[in-house]
């Protein structure tokens, strides 16, 4: 099967949050009692049982229009997974078909690598599974050829879920139209995200959204050098033991001396 | 004990040194089921990966405790170099890489032990420091970009205390034929001690702290 991305357009959003109840009714989440902070986001950031939110922003452009903004944040589904990299129990993966990051939580061991790791801050920690959580793009839904529970609820077109290239082509055309500002968000970094973005207005204009979202070199380092290395440096030392104790030879005390009754001093 | 052995470690100090070497192989075993995927099966021993990880943070309290009791009873001795010494010592390489005539004397510790006393120190203490906000990354005070840095660190402590450990292991065991008895009985021949501590020998002699075994026990 081809590639698949979601997309969502936020010039095409009315914010009616569909998606994010959506999210909550496929995935069986309960809603949380949450506190009230100005705005009509809420809950204020994702959580342990909210996979999904639309940010809502008031934003005074150059020309000292005042618009109202949103955004969808979720799991970008990087194709360069930091998440997956780290993960010791493989309980984060790669969908075959689809290469959007999958996620089983019964091997899940709780270790927060990944919320560490994640250049987005997405996945959240549950206290009382001892279990983390993120989107999965309804894997459930999406192998079984249904659209993911947000797209499937958007009632105005802002959510796609397709072939990556069917998309990027529509997203062309569409930008054209939406003028100079407008840009995708997602193509450029972590070899390309699985749910990407067609913003109206430039991204760095977008409260709280990565600006240059990368996997940590730190990540390199652990995993791809000091992984190997280890190995390495401890098989270097059972070898060069082994070639110290053949070739140079232990360090054996000196021959048996007569030793001296008288000699005994001290309090044995 | 038989008769003309030489007392070489307390008590204290081989359980120290066990609480220590024992949980720090726990933790490896442990670190490395989640390291390496295709050690996750050492999990199944613990009712699986959850369990391992279990294991291996409680264990780290223990090592933690261990390598404070062992930082305080062994700093003065193994943590300092006396000069020029351990100088002398290390430009022979302690006689072990190649042919040396005479090897300049040492005291109970020579300076190669006190590397390994100080690196195992060092790194313990990387690991308790970096192991600790790794179980309680929101305790991390100095944000996301440098919590990610902890993560290779803990990795890196692994590398050099791995290695070091089948060094250790050598140079205890086979690499020097009488050795491992100062952490078992805790009792040495007098040759074993003339050949390894010649100078801590003469400094027990000249002070008159040498326990000797009468053979009645």
């Amino acid at each position: 099967m081809a590639e698949k991305i979601k997309l969502y357009d936020d010039s095409k959003c009315t914010a009616c949050r569909g998606c994010q109840l959506a999210c909550k009714q496929w995935n069986g989440l309960k809603a949380l009692q949450t506190v009230h902070s100005g705005t009509y986001q809420n809950p204020p950031s994702l959580q342990s049982n909210t996979y999904m939110i639309i940010h809502f922003q008031d934003y005074v452009d150059p020309k000292g229009e005042v618009k109202w903004l949103f955004r969808k944040e979720a799991c970008m589904h990087c194709t360069d997974a930091a998440c997956v990299t780290v993960c010791p129990s493989g309980a984060l993966y790669y969908n075959k078909d689809f290469k959007t990051v999958g996620m089983d939580r019964e091997k899940c061991i709780g270790c927060k690598e990944c919320v560490a790791a994640c250049p987005f801050e997405v996945p959240r920690y549950d206290a009382k599974t001892e279990k983390v959580t993120k989107c999965d793009m309804c894997e459930s839904r999406i192998t079984n050829k249904l659209d993911p529970a947000c797209v499937k609820a958007c009632p105005t077109g802002a959510l796609k879920w397709g072939d990556k290239e069917a998309i990027m082509s529509a997203v062309a055309k569409r930008k054209e139209y939406l003028g100079v500002a407008a840009t995708t968000y997602g193509d450029k970094f972590v070899g390309g995200t699985h749910f990407m973005y067609l913003l109206k207005e430039l991204p760095d204009v977008y409260d709280g959204i990565k600006k240059n979202p990368k996997v940590s070199f730190s990540i390199t380092i652990w995993k791809k050098w000091l992984k190997p290395l280890s190995l390495l440096a401890a098989g270097g030392v059972i070898g060069g033991s082994f070639l110290h104790y053949v070739l140079h030879g232990p360090k054996r005390p000196d021959p048996e001396e007569v030793i001296q009754e008288d000699k005994k001093q001290g309090g044995a | 004990m038989k008769k003309g052995l030489i007392k070489v470690t307390s008590g204290y100090e081989r359980f120290v040194h066990w609480l220590l070497a024992i949980s720090c192989l726990l933790l490896c075993f442990t670190g490395m089921g989640m390291m390496y995927e295709s050690l996750n099966i050492l999990g199944k021993v613990m009712g699986g990966l959850h369990g391992l990880k279990v294991v291996h943070n409680i264990t780290g309290v223990v090592f933690g405790v261990a390598l404070l009791m062992a930082i305080q009873m062994w700093w003065k001795e193994a943590g300092l170099f006396v000069f020029p010494e351990d100088i002398d010592w290390i430009l022979t390489a302690g006689g072990y890489l190649w042919h040396v005539d005479k090897v300049p004397e040492t005291g109970k510790y020579n300076p190669g032990q006190k590397m390994f006393f100080i690196t195992v120190a060092l790194c313990g203490l990387l690991m308790l420091a970096t192991g600790f906000f790794m179980w309680f990354p929101g305790a991390f005070p100095l944000g996301t970009e440098l919590l990610r840095w902890l993560y290779p660190l803990h990795a890196f402590g692994f590398f050099v205390i791995f290695a070091f450990f089948f060094v250790h292991l050598y140079l205890g065991t086979i690499g020097n034929p009488g050795t491992v008895q100062a952490m078992i009985t805790g009792w040495v021949t007098r040759n074993w001690l003339k050949k390894q501590h010649p100078g801590w020998l003469k400094e027990m002699e000249h002070e008159g702290t040498l326990v000797i075994s009468d053979g009645k026990k």
